[in-house]
């Protein structure tokens, strides 16, 4: 349930790129306002408030990056995806090795098609194997 | 004898942010400000690092947001824990408490 929500942000996120970036500013800006409304309470001048509190802030333009680049990224372990997508592969292969297994081995396409299918089916072992170490 | 302002942890941030909106809903302002209060001022956030910690957990699943108004009648973010983050703090809890533990032992080893 809680992987719903992260989803549908981020279609949201690729579909509308510049309201994302202006949320993202609209909330840092906010931020930025009370920390200098707070500078201002315990008796600095309002210029010196706000140069204090975007100093506090750090680089404003860098956490607005960072923080839409997470918003646009895959909301997804990638590295279990990763072990599905070469598992289906793996089990297409194994599938096509079985229809290959089952044509006439008296011609060259039958041999080549049993073969392929083979070569994919241990590819796909090998580079799963290789990328969980 | 005067407090010294302890440096974060790589790690340690996504725990505060959590264990801060374990207590109750927040903007990204307030939860700085509650790791300040409830680690008596010794904790302090960069405010910056913040936000991407915020969305980094809210990507996960473990926190999330809805635009509201806040005490002072400006619209603000506001971001709750889900029931995945609080089963989450728990086991960085744990993880901290045998880290912190174990660090200890090796400290006063002989």
């Amino acid at each position: 349930m809680s992987r719903i929500k992260p989803t549908v942000d981020f279609i949201h996120a690729w579909q509308h790129p510049d309201e994302i970036a202006d949320e993202v500013e609209e909330e840092l800006r906010f931020h930025v306002q009370k920390r200098t409304q707070a500078n201002i309470e315990e008796g600095m001048t309002p210029d010196e408030a706000r140069v204090a509190a975007q100093q506090s802030f750090g680089d404003f333009e860098r956490v607005k990056v960072d923080c839409v680049e997470i918003k646009r990224g895959f909301p997804f372990n990638l590295k279990a995806l990763r072990m599905g997508l070469y598992i289906a592969i793996a089990c297409l292969a194994g599938g096509v090795a079985l229809v290959a297994v089952n044509l006439p081995h008296d011609n060259l396409l039958g041999v080549l098609w049993q073969l392929a299918a083979i070569a994919v089916l241990m590819c796909a072992f090998l580079i799963g194997r290789r990328k969980n170490r | 004898m005067g407090k010294s302002k302890a440096g974060l942890l790589q790690g340690t941030l996504d725990m505060l942010i959590l264990k801060a909106l374990s207590l109750g809903p927040l903007h990204g302002y307030g939860v700085g400000q509650r790791i300040a209060q409830i680690s008596d001022d010794t904790l302090k956030i960069e405010e910056g690092s913040l936000y991407p910690g915020l969305y980094r957990l809210e990507q996960r699943g473990w926190v999330e947001s809805e635009w509201d108004v806040s005490d002072n009648n400006q619209r603000a973010k506001f971001y709750k824990l889900t029931r995945a983050g609080r089963k989450q703090l728990i086991l960085e809890e744990q993880n901290w408490e045998r880290l912190a533990g174990a660090t200890m032992k090796a400290l006063r080893a002989n």
